[in-house]
This record gives structure tokens, sequence and C-alpha cells, in this order.
């Protein structure tokens, strides 16, 4: 009795193994396994789908269902040769051949792409197609691709990144000529000579400036040739840097023009006189106009002092 | 009676999912937003158009915005954007979304998105949207996690120093039937 009910059991075991998941292909010991997910084109696990497997020797084939995971198994299976192909009817077919081993556990994975991406020959046409792009309506001119304007502006940004850093730098002989200006003068308020120094801190100041014009023009050079990009109407913080480079542009052309005539004036023992007196009050409206332009582009725009 | 109104309350949200049919995007926002320590930036774009078909269970859209269309609120930065993004040579950002028709009837749909962008495409799973509807208008918003390396973007630098790799792009958009 006891052995009839073991009987009963293995075969009762036997079959729920068979109808469960995992399909079979009789073989003879030592079997392999093959399992793996089937797929969309987007990584998504296809629910159960049909899978088919063929051994290419024999042509016996057996069948398996997907779990909600996408996943199928087949056990039990000699070593040969294999087909393994599955379909839906949303996204066509796929078929893979696999070489399985003696005790091998091996895993194939299957993607099945949308049968408008991977048509099948001789498939009937879909029911329906996927949306794309050119049913939205956009112009030509908006999907076109424009590999010379690419160009233009990988230029243009080069450009202006030397013209950043190059403005940056200007900055700080700038504002050293400024601090160290009151003190570049080989007389003092009343005429009378000052000690030696002074004239050292005239020629160190007229450096500092030649060093900064010098960088301020190659600076300016940049912004002004980089590629200017058709149909672009400016706005935001950029045209405040623009517009402020109308006062220090000329600035920058006028404050060494009166330095050089104060410059000459001091040398010639003179008090500084006439336009190039000018020449310090000139200074301070340019490297002002210069640092507001600066941190018009640079200012943190998301601090807003007037909101705790 | 109780029955019916219980069976009317159950079939009644997602009764636009269960029929084929065709959506198109009536108005959209799409907000990107970029991290500097110097500059906290959202770049919108209300230009995005889309399409979406319904079929068999199945429904397969699409939302395509020009990377030209983004504004940040200066000219200069956005036209850097469009330099490091590529914007010129692939101009177009473009979303695909698969999903089973019985998902668009949730308050949360987790989607499956399929991003072309800057030449490149990313694939984010699971991604939460929110669906409201109004009449026969449905409102999506959520945002896509994307990043400048999904997209292998150099990352825009402002004084020498790059941006944040993050680049999270909030979406809403009001779909209405065909």
């Amino acid at each position: 009795m006891k052995q009839i009910a073991a009987m009963v059991a293995l075969a009762l075991a036997a079959l729920a193994l068979t109808i469960a998941n995992p399909a079979v292909l009789p073989a003879q010991a030592p079997t392999a396994m093959l399992s793996g997910k089937i797929t969309d084109g987007l990584g998504k696990a296809i629910s159960n789908a049909k899978v088919t497997l063929k051994d290419l020797a024999t042509g016996e084939s057996a069948e398996a269902q997907c779990n909600t995971d996408g996943a199928y198994t087949f056990v039990n299976l000699a070593p040969g040769d294999y087909e393994v192909s599955v379909s839906t009817d949303a996204l066509g077919a796929k078929a893979a051949k696999v070489k399985l081993e003696a005790g091998q556990q091996q895993t194939l994975d299957l993607t099945l792409a949308p049968a408008s991406q991977e048509p099948l020959p001789n498939a009937p046409a879909p029911a329906t197609q996927e949306p794309s792009l050119g049913d939205l309506g956009f112009t030509p001119q908006q999907t076109q691709s424009d590999a010379k304007l690419q160009a233009m502006l990988e230029r243009r940004t080069e450009m202006l990144k030397i013209h950043q850093r190059l403005g940056l730098i200007a900055a700080a002989p700038m504002a050293a000529a400024l601090i160290i200006g009151p003190m570049a003068k080989a007389k003092g308020k009343n005429g009378q000579p000052i000690t030696e120094p002074s004239s050292a801190n005239l020629d160190f100041h007229a450096a500092l400036g030649g060093t900064a014009a010098a960088l301020y023009y190659t600076s300016a050079y940049y912004a002004i040739f980089a590629p200017k990009v058709p149909g672009t109407t400016k706005h935001g913080a950029i045209r405040m840097h623009e517009a402020l480079s109308f006062i220090h542009g000329p600035g920058m052309i006028l404050t060494p023009a009166l330095g050089i005539m104060a410059y000459k004036q001091e040398n010639a023992g003179e008090k500084v006189h006439g336009l190039a007196s000018a020449h310090g009050a000139v200074a301070w409206v340019t490297a002002g106009a210069y640092g507001a332009s600066i941190v018009a582009v640079s200012w943190p725009i998301h601090w807003k002092l007037w909101e705790k | 009676m109780k029955r019916f109104l219980i069976g009317l309350l159950l079939i009644a949200p997602p009764a636009f999912a269960q029929s084929d049919g065709q959506w198109v995007v009536e108005q959209s926002t799409l907000t990107y937003h970029m991290s500097h320590p110097m500059h906290q930036v959202d770049g919108v774009s209300r230009a995005a158009k889309g399409k979406g078909i319904c079929h068999a269970g199945q429904c397969d859209f699409l939302v395509a915005a020009p990377v030209k269309s983004f504004d940040s609120g200066d000219t200069n930065r956005d036209l850097h954007m469009i330099e490091a993004t590529r914007g010129a040579q692939f101009p177009m950002v473009v979303v695909r979304v698969r999903m089973p028709q019985s998902e668009i009837g949730f308050a949360t749909i987790f989607a499956d998105l399929e991003v072309q962008f800057a030449g490149q495409t990313a694939h984010y799973a699971h991604v939460p949207f929110q669906r409201t509807a109004r009449g026969d208008r449905l409102t999506i918003t959520g945002t896509v996690p994307a990043a400048c390396t999904d997209f292998k973007i150099d990352r825009p630098s402002f004084l020498t120093v790059p941006i944040k790799n993050e680049i999270p792009v909030r979406v809403e958009i009001i779909w209405r039937p065909m």
C-alpha cells in the first residue's frame, strides 16, 4: 500500500513539475537546464509569452510560458543544439540558437523589438502604428540637423571661454593699478618733490595699467569676434553685461591715454593738469563699470536678498 | 441600484483607457533644473508636442520638444546649453513610452521611458507620474531623473566650475483625445 502511495505521489510530483512552469524535453542523464527572460525594447518584462525550445538534432520541441517577470525555464534537457523562439502578437517573434552542455545551467535572454522597428518577413501590416516624429507637426527647420551651426556654437563657446578667463585675469592688475594710483605721483599735491619709492610706484602703476589694458583688449577681441548666431534675440543678464561695455570700453581707451599724458606731465616735473587730471576719475568709472559687467553675468541669481 | 453604482464607479475612471484611441498634447511645460555653486537655473520649454496611440490594450506615447525651445532667462546660457548638448546637430529631445492601456487608469503611472537626446538614447525605468483627469483632459506630471552622463554630455561650466551631473526634467503635460 505504501509503495502504491509513493508511486502515486511521485507521478503527481512529476505531473506538477511538467504542468507548472519549467518545460521538459525527454533526456538521458546528465541533463542541462536553460532559463532566461523575455523583455521588450525598453527592457520591460513580457509576461505570459510562449517560448518554444526545439532540439535541432531530433526536431522535438517543448513549450513554456513566461511568468509575470518574463522568466522562462526548461529543465532536464539533453546536451546539444537548440533553437529558442518566442512570439507575441504585439511585438512579433524572435529566435536564437543555443548549445547546451551536460550539467550546465545556461541563461538566454531575448528582447523583442516593436514590430515597426524589426519587421518580420512576410508579416502582415500591424493593425496600428506607433506615433512618429513626423506626426507631431514640427517644421523641417526645427527637426533638421545642422552640423554647421553646431560647429559655429562650439567655436563661439571656445572663444567666449577665453574671453571669460582673460576678463577675470584682467580684473587683478586693473584693481591693483587703481589701489596704487594715488601713490603714483612724482610730486606731492603742492608740487614738492616726494621720495624716490613714489617714482617707482609711478612706473609700477603704469606697468599694471598697461597689463590690464592688454588683457582687456585681448579679452574684448574674443567677445567681439565670437560667431554670432543668426536669429537670436538677446535677453537676460547678457544684455546688461553688453550695455556696460559701452562705458568700460571707451573708458579703457581713455584711461591709458589720459594716464600717458599724466605720466609725461609728472616726469616733466609738472603738476598734472588739464584733461590728464581726469585720469583717476575716468579710471574709477571704468573699473566700476567693468566690475559691474562681471557681476551682471556671475551674480548668483538664485540668491534673493529680499527673501529670507 | 447599489451594485449598479459600484459598478459605474469601478468602470468610470479608466473608461478612456479601455478603448482604442489617440491622444495629442494640448499644453506642455518641460523644465530642466541645473545646479552650479553660483547658480540654480531652470530652463523651460512650452513647445513640446506629442501623440499617443492606444490599440489592443497597448499604448504608445511620443513626446518631443526642440532643444532650442528651452529658455533659462539668458540667451548666452541657452546657446551654451545648446552647444553642450549638441542641440544643433540633434535638435530634438524625444521621449517614447509604451505601457499597457490598463495602467493609464491609475492615479500614479509608472512608466518606462526611452529618451533620445544629444545623439544618445537613455532608458529610465519605473518613473512615477501623477495623473489627474479633468473632463476629457488628462494632466500628467512627474520628473525624469536625467543626468549629463546619461547622454555623454560634457557638463557646461561657468567660471571653470562645471554644473552638477543631475539635470532633472520636470514634466507637465495635458493630453486631450483626438
